[in-house]
């Protein structure tokens, strides 16, 4: 089965390292690049800074865990959605933005292609692990809103990851699919 | 019937009474501050709540395996 995980940001990076084990061909994208900043909240080591992020996490996942992925260093857009996420068993969406998730959305409902979200708060806080079938991207309350980029969050982005991972793992050894909430009182899943 | 979930500060309650499935977004905002301000739910008693408190939460609607379940949460924009 082919995992593709879009986004490769705070969430992403950390799922995709979780998910190493999983007998499946992860494929990860995202067009962004590694900047200094991210080291406080993503999985990504100083070596990384100023490379694609996601053929940073490809040398970071081969050189570290011998664990080989795909890598596509573009961003998701209506004109190559069918080239990035065509053939997947299973779609990761960590993206940050709600036009991204929209047209991730759209591809996977035509192509019922199974799709799992991760999504947190902008004061990291809540997060939540939904399936396609019940998820609605939000927006931003205002462009250029602060984001979970101060590492104060770090530990929460990994509670969040990791049910994601989790989640993800069922689906892949069972064909479950559990919703989750997480917040700090924890974790509810249904 | 519905369970009300409620997540203020990052802190999540469940409103065990159940609650009308079909109540309006605005009416389900007010419920909650009305819930926290009083001190009903178990963990979460903020007597003075602002008014505005959810005024940019979601309320979202969700079936599960253990029934409807209304939750009023802050927005995930980010991943």
């Amino acid at each position: 089965m082919r995992v593709v995980i879009c986004g490769v940001g705070a969430l992403g990076s950390a799922v995709a390292v979780a998910c190493r084990n999983l007998d499946v061909s992860l494929r990860l994208v995202d067009f962004d690049r590694v900047e200094s900043k991210n080291l406080q909240s993503q999985a990504f080591v100083k070596q990384s800074v100023g490379k694609n992020k996601a053929q940073a996490l490809k040398m970071q996942l081969q050189n570290f865990y011998g664990v080989k992925v795909e890598a596509k260093g573009v961003r998701l857009a209506a004109g190559n959605v069918a080239e990035l996420l065509g053939g997947a068993g299973l779609v990761l969406d960590c993206f940050d933005n709600a036009a991204s998730r929209q047209l991730i959305c759209d591809y996977v409902r035509e192509h019922a292609i199974p799709c799992l979200h991760g999504a947190l708060s902008a004061d990291g806080t809540y997060g939540m692990v939904r399936w396609d079938e019940a998820f609605t991207p939000d927006a931003e309350d205002a462009p250029g809103q602060p984001t979970c980029e101060n590492g104060d969050h770090l530990p929460f982005i990994g509670i969040v990851s990791s049910v994601l991972a989790r989640t993800a793992s069922e689906f892949v050894q069972d064909g479950s699919q559990l919703n989750a909430m997480v917040s700090l009182s924890g974790v509810q899943r249904s | 019937m519905a369970i009300l979930n409620i997540t203020y500060n990052g802190l999540s309650v469940d409103y065990k009474a159940n609650v009308a499935d079909n109540m309006r977004d605005g009416d389900i905002r007010r419920t909650a501050i009305e819930l926290i301000r009083s001190g009903q739910l178990r963990g979460l008693h903020i007597a003075h709540l602002p008014e505005d408190a959810f005024r940019d939460y979601v309320v979202d609607r969700l079936p599960t395996a253990g029934g409807a379940r209304i939750y009023l949460r802050p927005k995930v924009p980010f991943g």
